[in-house]
């Protein structure tokens, strides 16, 4: 990991982010409608990198994208031809500002399932050619939980840069990978950070951790939900669940897809889109067998699938502990609620 | 790409579609252990997934048997025609293991369209046939109208060194066989000795569940008892995450896995 | 508005004599001012059930099979909730014997600003209109308003406002929050589905997101009665009421001034065809 900081003002930042839009392929949280969501800019008056407030998607989608093109397919007399789609995952490269930890986290996770057996190439590359540069955990929202979980948020290494409000006032920009280092180098901010800089980011991140409203034991929350299978309790969490798929769609970490054509007349397009566990469909066979018809097994597959199984199979928690689920969620259930009643950790 | 070769008509709702691949050269090197699945796309319906119901030790083609089920099943009988295209990707999965299976008695217990697996093990085994031991297929049928393969059916009964049992669930005039279900000719009728015996199963889910029960009964120890499993499956590459049983992909470490280790998984199928 | 005593005595009472499986009403959520719906079957559970100004969502919704299958279920409603309740009797979805129903007497609820809701504002009907006990002073039925972005919408010129539409079924996810939290989309089967049709490929693309919601949008065309819970629901905080408002105001001003749900056995715009209709609104 590297230790490069450079330290700045509110000035400073704002230079370096109009130095990297002005320079890259720049993506930033926009509102619209209401809310924030990663979008591309040209200007660092349409974006807000220093919002406080959670985009509504993660950064999932400018990796996996909500639906995006397999492949092409064109019939005529002589039979039926294939061919890749136009579309090119990503032509250059480019930044993403103000991603939160988690967000960040997100892709780590996400990189063990994309990267074992099958290499999805379009995300492979997505991933090469991104440089990420976090901020705005200053203090935890409502629904954070990320430093509950198995990783170590202070000395993460899933983002290139971070940004740090440091409690003496001065904002530090750390490259935490070669690619970040590249691109702070690659700016006119170059004062290097005095030698107690790298004390100020533990004080920082020693506050963040003390500002968690939700806290849990997660070895203890693992190993206890590996024996809680047939808990009666995922049917009471489950109760007021409506079956949608919104927080698998909006979660960092949550990566399945279904495959469908769409034809018309003689050439038609293979798609692949979101899908969810909490969607009925989901497991439904052409024979009408469903291992998972009713909605208390889907939630005990998505909470297992995301505190015990992925661990088990790749060694990482499936949730990041960002709370995008508690937040969009129609009902406003929260996943660490619902963990939590169901191992019973905290009474 | 593939062509379709061949369309028989198995039984009311199973056609067998014979496939050939469009370039010779890609048919000569495609190879398959019985057990393993493909994707099977017909362009602008959809991609299903379907075992190989054949051998690779009879090269040169490959079936698919497939059950009229679902929207894209319902598809491809009415619009795949012979001589049209279809897409097919893999093989995906493991396969049935037939290493470890060799120098022993081999019961097949198989319901209704679960024989194309079985097929495909079945043929392979005939044509590797010094390498095992005794052979018992067990097929039932819910009528005798249902039953797949008929006609390679009657060459296994002609074939000596195979013993072929057929029932179906309730009784028909012409029907000269067995009546019962499955778990309860496996009882009464075939005794299938425990000795130095792999029992490979599939079928509908009710009739392995109860055909587990039997072979429990009769003695088998799990770990000799070898089935396939059926789960809603899209991409076959690890990914698309709807195979899961616990923290195991149907699609990469199955379809085919002992009770033994189906006992260890969650009951989720 | 806080009616949460009354509707903890009533739900005592109702589970002391038997009458019902499940109560339906809100719980505080831990975190905010928010409300979460509550399904209880334990009378230990109801000093946590609450109702006041936040409690937004319309429970009807639970009726749904998935949720409280053949189940006696005590509910509690809002005038515009009662109305989705009116309709699902009268569709056969509900059997009204299953159903003990507590009326409100709807002071308005509030958006997530803290402000009174626009459908609030607009409603037509703050009472209950069916019930079995009656909680609140009934108001009676006010006057049709037209929505104020519907007409802020007709004097947009017709490219702007397709343009206005693209960029709300590209934001679209299709998580089908929306089909879910709505009472009235009960189809056991959804014709927009792909496992279920093949009149929709469930790609995720714009085009898609404006055939699924276009068809919703037509299904509840005469059905749907404002009560807003599928804008709530919408993780991309999309105007979907904009869609369900111009069928009401279509409707309102050609089929009679037919309002949703209003009365018992009504069956909804649609059904009261007669040759006698005006029909040049249609082309």
């Amino acid at each position: 990991m590297s230790v490069f900081i450079v330290e700045t003002d509110k000035a400073g930042l704002q230079k370096f982010y109009e130095e990297i839009i002005g320079k890259f392929e720049t993506y930033a949280p926009v509102e619209k409608f209401d809310k924030y969501d990663y979008k591309k800019v040209s200007n660092l008056s349409e974006c807000n990198p220093d919002s406080p407030i959670e985009t509504t998607m993660s950064l999932k989608p400018l990796f996996f994208p909500k639906t995006a093109k397999i492949m092409k397919f064109q019939e005529d007399s002589s039979g039926t031809t294939l061919s890749e789609t136009d579309e090119d995952p990503l032509a250059g490269s480019r930044v993403i500002l103000g991603v939160k930890h988690c967000d960040a986290r997100g892709l780590q996770v996400l990189d063990q399932v994309y990267n074992w057996d099958y290499i999805d190439t379009d995300y492979q590359k997505r991933r090469i050619n991104t440089v990420i540069v976090s901020t705005r955990c200053d203090k935890a929202g409502n629904q954070c939980f990320c430093t509950s979980l198995d990783y170590d948020v202070e000395n993460s290494d899933a983002h290139d840069v971070r940004i740090v409000n440091g409690l003496d006032g001065k904002i530090y920009i750390q490259g935490v990978t070669e690619k970040g280092e590249k691109l702070i180098k690659s700016s006119s901010i170059q004062q290097p950070a005095s030698d107690g800089a790298k004390d100020e980011l533990s004080k920082h991140y020693k506050a963040f951790d003390a500002s968690f409203r939700l806290k849990m034991n997660y070895t203890e929350v693992n190993a206890k939900l590996q024996k809680l299978f047939d808990s009666p309790e995922f049917e009471t969490v489950s109760s007021n669940c409506i079956s949608c798929n919104t927080c698998a769609f909006i979660c960092p970490t949550c990566h399945c897809f279904k495959i469908s054509d769409e034809k018309i007349k003689d050439t038609g397009v293979r798609y692949k889109s979101y899908d969810s566990c909490n969607n009925g469909y989901f497991t439904l066979m052409a024979g009408g067998h469903n291992p998972r018809p009713v909605k208390y097994r889907r939630w005990r597959q998505r909470s297992l699938h995301k505190f015990v199984y992925y661990k088990e199979r790749f060694g990482m928690n499936l949730c990041v502990g960002c709370g995008h689920c508690a937040i969009s969620c129609p009902v406003n259930i929260s996943i660490f609620d619902v963990v939590n009643q169901v191992s019973k950790i905290m009474q | 790409m593939c062509k379709v070769d061949k369309i028989i008509d198995e039984t009311p709702d199973v056609r067998t579609y014979r496939l050939i691949m469009n370039d010779p050269a890609r048919m000569e090197t495609f190879k398959w252990m019985p057990g393993q699945f493909v994707e099977f796309s017909l362009l602008g319906h959809g991609e299903c997934t379907f075992c190989i119901s054949s051998s690779s030790t009879r090269p040169g083609y490959f079936d698919c048997s497939i059950k009229r089920a679902g929207v894209v099943t319902a598809d491809i009988h009415s619009q795949l025609e012979e001589g049209m295209d279809v897409g097919i990707r893999g093989p995906y999965g493991n396969w049935f293991p037939t290493e470890e299976i060799k120098g022993k008695n081999l019961l097949f217990v198989g319901g209704g369209i679960g024989l194309a697996p079985l097929r495909s093990l079945i043929q392979y085994c005939i044509d590797n046939r010094k390498d095992y031991k005794d052979f018992t297929i067990l097929y039932g049928a819910r009528t005798s109208a249902d039953m797949c393969y008929k006609e390679e059916i009657e060459e296994w009964k002609k074939n000596p060194s195979l013993k072929v049992i057929l029932t179906i669930d309730k009784p028909e005039e012409t029907w000269k066989e067995n009546v019962g279900v499955v778990p309860k000719i496996l009882e009464e009728v075939v005794k299938p000795a425990v000795e130095n015996t792999k029992v490979i199963t599939c079928g509908p889910p009710i009739m392995i569940k109860y055909t587990l029960v039997s072979l429990d009964k009769l003695g088998f120890a799990p770990k000799d008892v070898i089935t396939t499993l059926e789960m809603k499956m899209q991409c076959g590459l690890g990914k698309c995450g709807r195979c899961n049983i616990g923290s195991t992909y149907v699609c990469k470490d199955g379809p085919v896995f002992t009770y033994e280790q189906l006992k260890s998984l969650p009951d989720e199928f | 508005m806080d009616h949460s005593k009354q509707i903890q005595d009533i739900a005592s009472k109702l589970f002391a004599e038997n009458k019902i499986d499940y109560f339906v009403g809100y719980r505080q959520n831990a975190i905010d001012d928010s409300q979460v719906p509550y399904l209880i079957s334990d009378p230990a559970e109801i000093p946590r059930l609450v109702f006041t100004d936040r409690s937004v969502f319309n429970l009807a919704n639970y009726l749904k099979p998935e949720h409280t299958r053949r189940k006696r279920v005590g509910l509690v409603v809002k005038g515009c909730d009662s109305r989705a309740l009116n309709l699902m009797l009268t569709e056969s979805q509900v059997k009204r014997e299953n159903v003990y129903i507590i009326g409100i007497c709807c002071e308005g609820v509030l958006n997530e600003k803290g402000e009174k809701a626009q459908n609030c504002i607009e409603c037509v009907m703050p009472d209950a209109v069916v019930y079995d006990e009656m909680i609140g002073t009934p108001t009676g039925k006010r006057e049709y308003i037209v929505n104020a972005d519907i007409k802020e919408l007709a004097t947009i010129a017709l490219e702007k406002r397709a343009d206005y539409f693209e960029d709300i079924f590209s934001n679209c996810i299709r998580c089908n929050a929306c089909r879910h939290s709505c009472p009235l989309c009960y189809c056991a089967k959804c014709c927009i589905d792909q496992e279920t049709s093949t009149l929709y490929h469930g790609a995720n693309t714009s085009s898609g997101a404006m055939h699924a919601l276009m068809t919703w949008s037509l299904h509840l065309a005469g059905r749907c009665v404002d009560c807003r819970n599928c804008e709530k629901a919408c993780p991309s905080h999309l105007p979907l009421h904009l869609l369900h408002k111009q069928n009401e105001s279509v409707i309102y001003e050609n089929f009679q001034q037919h309002l949703a749900g209003m009365e018992k056995d009504d069956r909804g715009a649609f059904y009261k065809y007669s040759l006698s209709d005006p029909d040049d609104f249609i082309l």
